[in-house]
Parts: structure tokens; C-alpha cells; sequence
């Protein structure tokens, strides 16, 4: 439905996307993930046609997306990162305005208006003026703006940044409402929770590469190891990770060492050093694989350095 | 003492980062403190107006008026205007019939004629016209008063003339000349002298009342007026034909010279403020939101630009009314050219706001350069005072902005009542700074990046 083809961003001698290509289907609930400054917002700048690529093209159900033609856009709703709502004017006001700009008017408008505002319980605040609104009512808000004209394809820019739990979950409910009932999202993040529970595809992106692309399970399989011990790193634990690091990978900072066995190292070998050593178990953690430890896997990094 | 400092310190790294704040504080008042000392002459030799065009039209063949043109000419306040071209490009001189037309056509505002019977021997005194366009009223007090001062520096020679004239007139020629000759024999055998040199004197005027007044020595004409000898005396004896050739109609001539001037700046501030929110869109993603859809960015643009312009319109007649309404100023009889002139005025000054916002990187910067930009061009442009205070190459800036071709449409309409045919080299220039200054916006605005 929406293909990029060998993307590339350059601005300058910076290099924002390198070649990324992609295929969103219908229907799906896509997640791209990366720490800031990955290249996540100048994809979705591309994919809503507000940016030309340097080389490489966007097309949404065969239509080339472009930055000069207004119409290739009329199939997309971008929820930006920020708060992009007129504050000094009322939540309805607001919606009116956005659908305007898409030839919506009259009953039509008026309906889906007051529909949008019912979705995200903001039906008795429609005369309130958007600065009067709490910051999850806000980014409620800033995601009906961009479907009163009902997309095909929603990109949605880290569109909970600075809300809260709740407000959060609310948000992710009425996102996956609106997959389960065919619109194909693409949700930015640097968030892995949130990739985690909404996503059923995810890419993930650095220094404008996808680096690793398919659904959680399959992601985590690229990780050589099915699970990860941890233990803090002081002076009592020092031999145990000299013994260890034969059988696996050791990764370790100021606080922690990670062991990630190799999946024919037998558990039995690292009880008996523990043992050896006089290490009480209260020292060690067994980790499932997470998206957080693949990024940390692929890069080196984590996500949020 | 400490925690004092660490405040001061930062109040001091943060007044250093906002170059807003300090084009303000510092180079917004300097600009405006040199514009008002060149106004008032401060730091030049040669204080008050400069360079004032006046037409002289000489129909005397009197020597004294002569001499007055040559007076006139060395008067640094004016620029004289004897000649006119043709269309061949050949020149001749000015005619009285040709003033009028040029004055209505604003070639100049101030015109003088030494008439043929300047110095008649049909009665005693000087006769004078004067033709103005008095559209500035400081301007205009300004050239009475310089024009007042040079005639009466030459009146005492001109009524030596005129007295002259009359007995010649009175007496015949072989009296009066007998007459001349001995009055200029007793004078010589009483004070010494040679008699010869007296008569001529005597026959050319020259009986030196100019030293009774003092008024020779180039005193203003205001002290000359009010000094209740000589200056009353010449007063009385200078006869001069005022014709008012443009505005007489006006019902308000005050209000209507001012109320222009004050409108167009606060147009030029509302409409520079304008810009910020421009910035705010960008910055909060509005723009992001709105180009996602099926707008372009020409569409984004202009269809501020109309905003622009339609708010400007609504300012410009809410003041143009208020005036009408607090002052009488004659609106209504105008309202059809004065329509016209404030959409070309509200464009001019909505295309400066869109070239502020897309050649300035964010609101701060560009409310800095518009307060900049807003109040100089206001005080050069003629908003505060008339042009022709400031240095002759003050006046020909003055001409480069906004301000200045803004008041000339408001006048235009309102003191001349001119109709559109007579607005068009105005409405040319409003039109095309329009057109260029949204030019350089469009090109900057889709060149620009503007999701950074």
C-alpha cells in the first residue's frame, strides 16, 4: 500500500535516510523505532510529501507522493509530534478548520466533527478552547484532526511525547480501535514499550538505516541468545564473568554485566561457578530478550543514548 | 552576594543571547536619535530644511528683481526651478500659466512670481504671488517663514525703487531728474561724498533702509515681523497675492495632512507582528499538519497574504472613519480612490510582513528587524516630520520606502482629491514593491525548510 523505494535524505554532507525501503500493507500497524535523531521524522516528512526525497521515491497505493502535488496527499492523516492545534481557538474550531482544508463542509463536516470529538470524549469540551485542555486531551485532539477526512494511511510522529500513563493508554486504545477497523498506521517511537504492545511489524531505524525489520518474535530471533543473566558488576562477581565469557557474550558497564549464553552452553556449567565462587542467587536476574537488548545488540548503543 | 552575581550573570548571558532585546534597547534608539538630530540640525553646519523645490517665475525687468531671484537662489532651503523641459528635451523658462498644472502634478508645492508691476510707479510698494500646495503643514509655515525672510531682506532696495518709480511718474522725467541731482548735490556739500556717486544711488533705490531694520542682515522673518518697526513697515508695503492651488477644499486641512502618516505605521506594526505568528505555526506544526493535506505552500502563503490585506484595509478605514468621525476629515467624498489606495497601502505593508517572516529565521528575529525597519522607515519616510527637514540625501531615502509612497497615496486622495487616473505612478510603485517583495517571499518560502 505504501512502498518506499531506496529513500535517501541528504542535507549536506549529513546523510538523514540511506536507501531505506519498505512496504506497508493494508491494514497494518506499523512501528518504526530508533533513538532520536535516527531519521524516524524526516521518513515520515517524506512519506506525507512535505519533504523530496534526494534520491529514491514514495507511493501510496501506486501514486507517486510529492512534495508540489497537494492531491497524491489527500489519502494521508499525519499526526505531527507536536501539538499542532490552533490554542486560542475552541476543539471544534480546530476540527472544522483541518477538515476545511480537505473540501469537507456542511452536514458532513459538522458529523464528522462531532463524531471525532465523541471518539476521543471530547464532545463536552468542543467549545473549550484547546489551551484550556490538559496535555493527553491535547494529543487526543491533535490525532482526530488528522482523520476527519477518514486516511487510508495514518503516520503518527511520537504522538505521546510528555503525556501521561493514562492519558497514554487511552491514546493506544484509540489507535488500535482505528487498525482493527482497516486504517494502516505507521507510529513512530523511541519508545520499545510502546512499539511492543501496538506494533505487529517493526523497523528498526538508526543513523537513517533500517537495521532490522519483521514482528517481535521474529526480531528477537535475530538476537544469538534466548535469554540474558544479569548481575551487578562489583568485585565478587569479577571471576564469575572471566569464567563465563566462554560460554557466551558478556556485555557489561559501570553497573551491570549481561551474560547471553550461547544455546549450547548448559546452565548446569554456570550454577556450578556461581557455586564455586559463593554467589548468592539474589544476585541475578534472568532477562527475556527485548527490543531494547536487540538495538543494544545491533548498535552498540541504547535506544535512548 | 554570590547568588546576586550568579543572577546577574545570567540575566547579562541571557540579554546576550537575545539580539531582539538588544537592537532594541541599542540600536533602535540610535537610529532614531540620528534621523531627529539630522531633522534638527544637530551635527550640521546648515540646520533646518534643505532643497525645497520653488518655482521662480521672473516677469520683472527690474534689477532689484533680479537681484531677489539671486537671493532666492543662494537661499539653501530651496531648490530653485526657473526652466522647464520640453518634450524635444530642449528647455525654456517657466511661465506663470505653467505653474498651477505642476504644482497640481506635484513636480513642486511652493511657486513664486515677481510680477511685471512688481515695482510699479502707480503705487508705492511691492506686489508679490505666491502659489503653494500647502499638503505639509509644517513644511509650508517653514517655507512662508524663509520665503518672508529673503523678499524682506531685499524689500528696503525694492522700495527704493518703488518710491523712485512714483516720482518719476509724479514729477516727469526732467523734474524728476533735476529733483535727483540736487537732492544728491546738498547731500554732498552737507556730508562730503561725490555728488555724481549719491544720484546714482539715489536713482538705483538704494537710500540704505535696510540698515534701519537691520533686516539686510539676513534676521528670520519671524523677527522681522514682530520687531514693530521696519519689519511692520514692509509689512504693509509688500502686497502678496496667496493662491492656494491644491487642498482648499479640505474640510479638515489638520487632520487630514496627519492622519496618513500615523496609519500607515501602525498598519506596518500590526501587520510585522503578523509574522510571529507565522513562526508560531511553524514551530508548533500547524505548518507540518496543513501541507500534509492537500495545500501547497503557495496556497499557504497567499492565502495569508489576503489576510493581510483585508485586515489592513479594515485598520486603515476604522482610522480613516475615526478621523471623519472625531475631526471631520472627508472621507466619504473620497471613498471609492481612497479604497483603492489603502488596498494597495495594506498589500505593500502585508508583502513587508511576508518578507520579514520568510528572510528571518524566528519570531524574535523578525520582530527585532520590523520594529527596526517600521520606525525608520516612519521617520524618513515623512510619518513624524516633513521629508524636507531631514539632509538632501536623507530625502532621496526617504523615497526607497514604504512610509514615504504610502503618504503620498493618502494625500493624493485626500488633500488633492485626486481621482485614480492622477494616483497611478503611486499605485505603480505600491504595486510593485507588492510584487517584489512577494516575489523574494515566495521564492524563500519554497526554498525554505521549513520542518527543521
Amino acid at each position: 500500500m505504501l512502498s518506499f523505494q531506496q529513500v535517501t535524505k541528504r542535507y549536506g554532507a549529513l546523510t538523514a535516510l540511506d536507501g531505506v525501503s519498505l512496504d506497508i500493507a493494508p491494514g497494518e500497524f506499523f512501528g518504526l523505532l530508533g533513538p532520536n535523531g535516527a531519521g524516524k521524522s524526516t521518513l515520515m516528512s517524506i512519506a506525507a510529501g512535505l519533504r523530496p526525497p534526494t534520491s529514491g521515491s514514495v507511493t501510496l497505493s501506486g501514486i507517486t507522493m510529492s512534495a508540489n502535488e497537494a492531491s497524491s496527499r489527500l489519502s494521508l492523516g499525519l499526526v505531527p509530534q507536536h501539538i499542532a492545534l490552533y490554542q486560542e481557538l475552541s476543539a471544534e474550531q480546530n476540527l472544522e478548520i483541518f477538515g476545511g482544508l480537505y473540501g469537507l463542509q456542511g452536514k458532513d463536516l459538522r458529523a464528522r466533527v462531532h463524531a471525532a470529538l465523541e471518539a476521543v470524549q471530547l464532545a463536552d469540551r468542543r467549545r473549550d478552547q484547546v489551551k484550556t485542555f490538559s496535555g493527553g486531551m491535547q494529543r487526543r485532539l491533535n490525532i482526530v484532526s488528522a482523520l476527519l477526512h477518514r486516511p487510508k494511511v495514518l503516520l503518527c510522529d511520537e504522538p505521546t511525547v510528555g503525556v501521561d500513563p493514562q492519558s497514554r493508554n487511552a491514546i493506544f486504545e484509540y489507535l488500535e480501535q482505528l487498525n482493527r477497523e482497516g486504517l494502516s498506521i505507521i507510529y513512530s517511537t523511541h519508545y520499545m514499550e510502546e512499539a511492543t504492545r501496538l506494533c505487529s511489524r517493526i523497523g528498526i531505524i538508526d543513523h537513517g538505516k533500517i537495521l532490522a525489520l519483521g514482528s517481535l518474535e521474529q526480531l528477537l530471533t535475530k538476537l544469538p541468545f534466548e535469554e540474558e543473566i544479569r548481575f551487578p558488576a562489583e568485585a565478587a562477581t569479577g571471576p564469575l564473568v572471566e569464567r563465563l565469557r566462554r560460554g557466551g557474550e558478556m556485555v557489561s558497564d559501570e553497573e551491570t554485566h549481561r551474560f547471553r549464553p550461547r544455546p549450547d552452553f548448559p546452565l548446569s556449567d554456570f550454577y556450578r561457578e556461581t557455586e564455586s565462587l559463593a554467589l548468592p542467587a539474589r544476585l541475578f536476574t534472568v532477562q527475556r530478550p527485548t527490543l531494547e537488548g536487540l538495538f543494544l545488540h545491533l548498535t552498540g548503543r541504547k535506544l535512548r543514548e | 552576594m554570590n547568588v546576586v552575581l550568579t543572577l546577574l550573570r545570567k540575566d547579562f548571558a541571557l540579554l546576550a543571547r537575545n539580539r531582539g532585546a538588544l537592537v532594541l534597547a541599542f540600536i533602535v534608539p540610535m537610529i532614531v536619535i540620528y534621523i531627529v538630530g539630522l531633522v534638527f540640525g544637530l551635527g550640521r553646519a546648515d540646520s533646518g530644511p534643505s532643497g525645497i523645490p520653488l518655482a521662480v517665475v521672473n516677469q520683472s525687468d527690474s534689477p532689484a528683481a533680479a537681484k531677489l531671484v539671486e537671493a532666492l537662489q543662494a537661499e539653501k532651503s530651496f531648490r530653485l526651478i526657473t526652466t522647464i523641459n520640453n518634450p524635444d528635451k530642449t528647455s525654456r523658462p517657466l511661465t506663470e500659466a505653467d505653474l498651477e498644472p505642476m504644482i497640481r502634478d506635484r513636480k513642486f508645492s511652493y511657486a513664486v512670481v515677481l510680477p511685471a508691476d512688481l515695482v510699479s510707479d502707480s503705487r508705492l510698494g511691492l506686489h508679490l504671488k505666491v502659489l503653494s500646495d500647502p499638503r505639509n503643514d509644517i513644511e509650508s509655515q517653514m517655507v512662508d517663514g524663509i520665503l518672508e525672510k529673503t523678499i524682506f531682506s531685499n524689500v528696503p532696495q525694492l522700495l527704493g525703487q518703488s518710491l523712485q518709480a512714483r516720482a518719476r511718474s509724479f514729477l516727469g522725467q526732467p523734474q524728476y531728474e533735476s529733483f535727483n541731482r540736487d537732492l544728491a548735490d546738498n547731500i554732498a556739500r552737507r556730508f562730503g561724498g561725490d555728488a555724481d556717486k549719491i544720484r546714482q544711488r539715489i536713482e538705483s533705490g538704494d537710500f540704505g533702509l535696510d540698515r534701519l531694520g537691520g533686516s539686510g542682515t539676513g534676521s528670520s522673518a519671524s523677527s522681522s515681523n514682530s520687531s514693530g518697526g521696519t519689519g511692520d513697515l514692509f509689512s504693509r508695503v509688500l502686497a502678496v497675492d496667496r493662491v492656494q492651488v491644491v487642498g482648499k477644499e479640505v474640510k479638515s486641512p489638520a487632520a487630514t495632512r496627519i492622519i496618513g502618516g500615523y496609519a500607515v505605521m501602525f498598519l506596518l506594526f500590526a501587520l510585522s507582528n503578523s509574522s510571529s505568528a507565522f513562526f508560531e505555526e511553524k514551530n508548533t506544526g500547524i505548518f507540518q499538519r496543513v501541507l500534509s493535506g492537500p495545500v501547497s505552500r503557495g496556497q499557504l502563503l497567499w492565502s495569508r497574504f489576503l489576510y493581510g490585506v483585508l485586515f489592513g484595509l479594515m485598520q486603515l478605514m476604522a482610522l480613516f472613519f475615526a478621523g471623519k468621525v472625531l475631526y471631520g476629515v472627508d472621507v466619504t467624498a473620497h471613498f471609492g480612490p481612497l479604497i483603492v489606495v489603502c488596498l494597495c497601502v495594506a498589500g505593500a505593508c502585508t508583502a513587508f510582513g511576508m518578507l520579514l517572516a520568510t528572510v528571518t529565521k524566528s519570531a524574535q528575529a523578525a520582530n527585532s528587524l520590523a520594529t527596526l525597519l517600521v520606525i525608520t522607515m516612519s521617520a524618513c519616510g515623512g510619518a513624524w516630520f516633513p521629508v524636507s527637514f531631514m539632509p538632501v540625501f536623507m530625502q532621496q531615502v526617504a523615497k526607497f520606502t514604504l512610509v514615504y509612497w504610502s503618504i503620498e497615496g493618502f494625500n493624493a486622495v485626500l488633500w488633492a482629491g485626486n481621482g485614480l487616473g492622477g494616483m497611478l505612478p503611486i499605485l505603480g510603485i505600491l504595486v510593485a514593491f507588492i510584487a517584489a517583495a512577494m516575489g523574494i517571499a515566495v521564492w524563500k518560502f519554497n526554498r525554505s525548510s521549513i520542518f527543521d
